[in-house]
């Protein structure tokens, strides 16, 4: 077992290079990265207010001055080939930080940054290379500096100095966003808990209701009991979480109909003025709908899972000698049959690591939870990369090691299984 | 006389004990039968008449453009012919038309003809109302209906052609075969789909063959890991070895001897496939990321209706129409699994 879960996480490794070189290169090479977006959006703004010489009209004839270009390239990291960006983006190759500019006077040699109120550094050219060297003289080893553009109309060089630190995803850093400019980390820190909160509730609720109906069912194989439910497991199994949470929201939340509940969002804006009582009826009034969407889509799957695996278990011999002992049908149906047949139910488990992640971003647009899902879907449209990348590499390892851990309940629940 | 002793192929079994499913069978004609009427749509729900007598010369507008000049209507381009089916009967001159059923076109926006601003609720006119641009809504969903199903089927066929072989080939060969083409699938199986979609769509408009096209690349590798085991199940067997032994060649061994025989996961799940395909594209075109605009779509309506609560039937609707889609198909699916499975459970005692 041992060397079967080593050998398992190492070829973890190989796919996990794979998935994030793949992924990586797709967000370079396709056209409309975050870059384009905002030469774009520059360009356009340009135009609303006339300048750039464009005279109003056409966008192809704005032009943005290339310094500010170059600075765009600098913050998206772009003045690194790509190989070297993944290699930042691992963590692998340093990074640049505690980014500054320093402007140079026309024909200057030196110029002196103030870094903080006490501490300042002094950039020289030399040659064609400059270098950064602390107040008494001393060489500052930790700058570095570069020139990042002439200025447009005096010629005059701006340097860039910076420090090389590795951060990267191997290092547990995750990035910027780009859009919200906080860590990717914070981001889903601040949001973690609204989707873990549905994702818990809904898997909770829904093993505590699928099993004892699909036992129920077993049992009443073919009654009329069976048939009614199986056609209610059926009609869930045929609506989409999310059009159904729509539904919902038509019917309830105060449209045409009855004004029963709020239209989604995970709490009421004066919740932190509720008190104890009134909070607990918010949060319930809040959770009720968007819990019933995320449970039609489990209802239906683990019912029937729940169902044959009983059907099949009594079936087998050893029910047949359990009863020839004498054993009550109920003691042989939940000693004996009911515990088999959670094994395949047990796979399921695995899955409770995604619950963390698991805000379906269709659920969560429909009911505006700020969620999870939301943002990464948020991400992907406003080409925020370090957040698109980030849920990437979450959802992998999460996935990676969900299914080892299946593999593993599967093992340890059912002696017959094993492992090499 | 002679009496006739045919033993039953196991397929013929199946087929019986399907047709025993009652649910299930008759989801399939039901489905098959609508699904079929949904390719002459054009002649039931549109806005153009089938057959119009103008001054003795008979047209067929459904199937030719004519110009509103052609009959005496002052417009721009094309007739406005429920506009000249008033006129025609108003001057009582012996012109006459034949429009189809339903006369509204699903694309066709209506400001000029409704009472108020769209969306409108349903009435007598317009079965299910009309949508925010005052189109037909019942015409979106039958054409819709019509789409929806087409390209679910279309990817299953295809998914379903590139997976079994895939899969074919990782089970047959096992080794490093297997496990290279295993990791490749796992890498495969990690691009973010949406993510996919929305740069696609955001550098050309997808039309129905792309978006079958993405839909297909991404939507293979499920089925992989079932024909795999099965592969690997088969090849172990006995007949495989005689096949082996009689000189079949590889190509052979797979796709005559071991295929038929690892095909029943593959058909039972087809149908749930087809239910995953339709949630995918309803889902797509809700985002506004799916078949380009004015395409009749349930997707887009659901946001029509999300965005504004009050037009409860621009919800209702194609919830009801994708419900009904997927019941049928969801019905269909489990009288093949049963039909399919030879275990007959046994309560003993």
């Amino acid at each position: 077992m041992t060397t079967y879960i080593i050998r398992r996480l190492l070829l973890m490794i190989p796919t996990f290079f794979g998935i994030t070189i793949l992924v990586f290169s797709i967000l370079q090479m396709v056209p409309g990265g975050p870059y384009e977006q905002e030469l774009l959006r520059i360009r356009s703004q340009m135009m609303l207010t006339g300048e750039g010489g464009g005279g109003g009209g056409d966008m192809a004839m704005v032009e943005i001055p290339e310094e500010a270009k170059v600075r765009l390239k600098e913050f998206y990291g772009l003045n690194y080939p790509a190989p070297v960006r993944y290699l930042i983006w691992l963590g692998v190759w340093p990074k640049e930080i505690d980014n500054h500019e320093v402007a140079f006077e026309l024909g200057a040699t030196e110029s002196i940054f103030k870094l903080k109120k006490t501490e300042s550094l002094l950039v020289r050219a030399e040659d064609e290379e400059f270098a950064v060297y602390n107040m008494d003289g001393t060489a500052a080893d930790k700058w570095h500096a570069r020139l990042l553009s002439y200025d447009d109309v005096t010629g005059a060089p701006n340097v860039k100095i910076y420090k090389r630190r590795l951060r990267g995803i191997l290092l547990g850093n995750l990035g910027v966003s780009y859009k919200y400019a906080e860590p990717v980390w914070t981001l889903i820190k601040e949001r973690i808990h609204i989707s873990a909160y549905f994702g818990l509730i809904s898997f909770f609720l829904s093993y505590l209701v699928c099993i004892p109906l699909g036992i129920a069912k077993a049992l009443r194989h073919g009654s009329k009991f069976d048939t009614i439910s199986s056609v209610i497991v059926f009609v869930g199994y045929s609506t989409p979480g999310w059009i159904l949470g729509a539904l919902l929201l038509v019917y309830f939340g105060g449209g045409s109909f009855w004004d029963v509940f709020p239209l989604g969002e995970f709490r009421s804006e004066y919740f932190e003025y509720m008190n104890f009582f009134e909070k607990i009826v918010d949060q319930l009034h809040h959770t009720i709908l968007p819990v019933i969407a995320y449970m039609v889509a489990a209802f239906a799957t683990l019912t029937v899972l729940m169902k044959n695996s009983l059907l099949e278990n009594l079936s087998q011999d050893y029910v047949r000698t359990a009863f020839a002992k004498g054993l009550s049908e109920k003691r042989v149906v939940f000693f004996h049959t009911v515990r088999n047949s959670l094994i395949p139910i047990a796979t399921g488990i695995g899955g409770l690591l995604g619950v963390w992640l698991a805000g379906s971003y269709l659920i969560e647009k429909v009911f505006n939870i700020q969620g999870i899902g939301l943002l990464s879907y948020m991400a992907v449209i406003n080409r925020d990369y370090p957040i698109v990348m980030g849920f990437m590499v979450i959802g992998t390892v999460i996935r990676l090691l969900g299914n080892l851990t299946s593999d593993m309940c599967y093992a340890a629940i059912d002696p017959r299984i094993r492992f090499k | 006389m002679s009496r006739k002793t045919t033993s039953q192929s196991i397929m013929e079994k199946r087929w019986r004990k399907f047709k025993t499913m009652k649910r299930g069978y008759y989801s399939l004609w039901l489905l098959v039968s609508l699904y079929i009427i949904s390719f002459l749509l054009p002649l039931l729900i549109n806005n153009k008449p089938l057959m119009l007598k103008y001054e003795g010369e008979l047209f067929f507008p459904v199937f030719q453009y004519h110009a509103g000049e052609k009959f005496g209507q002052v417009v721009h381009g094309e007739a406005r012919y429920r506009d000249l089916q008033v006129t025609f009967r108003e001057a009582g001159e012996g012109n006459w038309m034949l429009m189809p059923l339903y006369p509204y076109h699903p694309n066709e926006s209506l400001l000029s003809e409704l009472p108020s601003e769209p969306p409108t609720e349903p009435n007598g006119t317009h079965f299910l109302g009309t949508d925010n641009r005052g189109r037909d809504v019942f015409a979106r969903l039958l054409y819709g209906f019509n789409i929806t199903l087409s390209f679910a089927l279309v990817v299953a066929l295809f998914a379903y052609t590139i997976g079994i072989s895939i899969g074919a080939i990782l089970g047959f060969f096992g080794g490093k075969v297997d496990i290279i083409g295993q990791r490749f699938i796992e890498i495969f199986s990690a691009i973010p789909f949406l993510y996919t979609m929305i740069i696609i769509s955001s550098i050309i408009q997808p039309n129905f063959f792309l978006l079958t096209l993405v839909m297909t690349c991404f939507g293979w590798m499920g089925m992989t890991y079932y024909i795999r085991g099965e592969f690997y199940r088969e090849k172990a067997r006995d007949y495989v070895s005689a096949a082996v032994s009689m000189g079949a060649n590889n190509r052979r061994v797979m796709f005559r001897h071991i295929m038929p025989n690892a095909l029943t996961p593959v058909i039972t799940f087809m149908p749930f496939a087809v239910i995953a395909y339709i949630g995918t594209l309803v889902g797509l075109d809700f985002l506004g990321f799916g078949l380009a605009p004015p395409t009749p779509s349930w997707g887009e309506l659901v946001n029509q209706g999300v965005a504004d609560i009050r037009y409860w039937w621009l919800v209702v609707s194609p919830m009801a129409a994708s419900f009904c889609t997927l019941l049928m198909i969801t019905f269909i699916g489990e009288a093949i699994r049963e039909a399919f499975d030879p275990k007959v459970y046994s309560r003993l005692r």
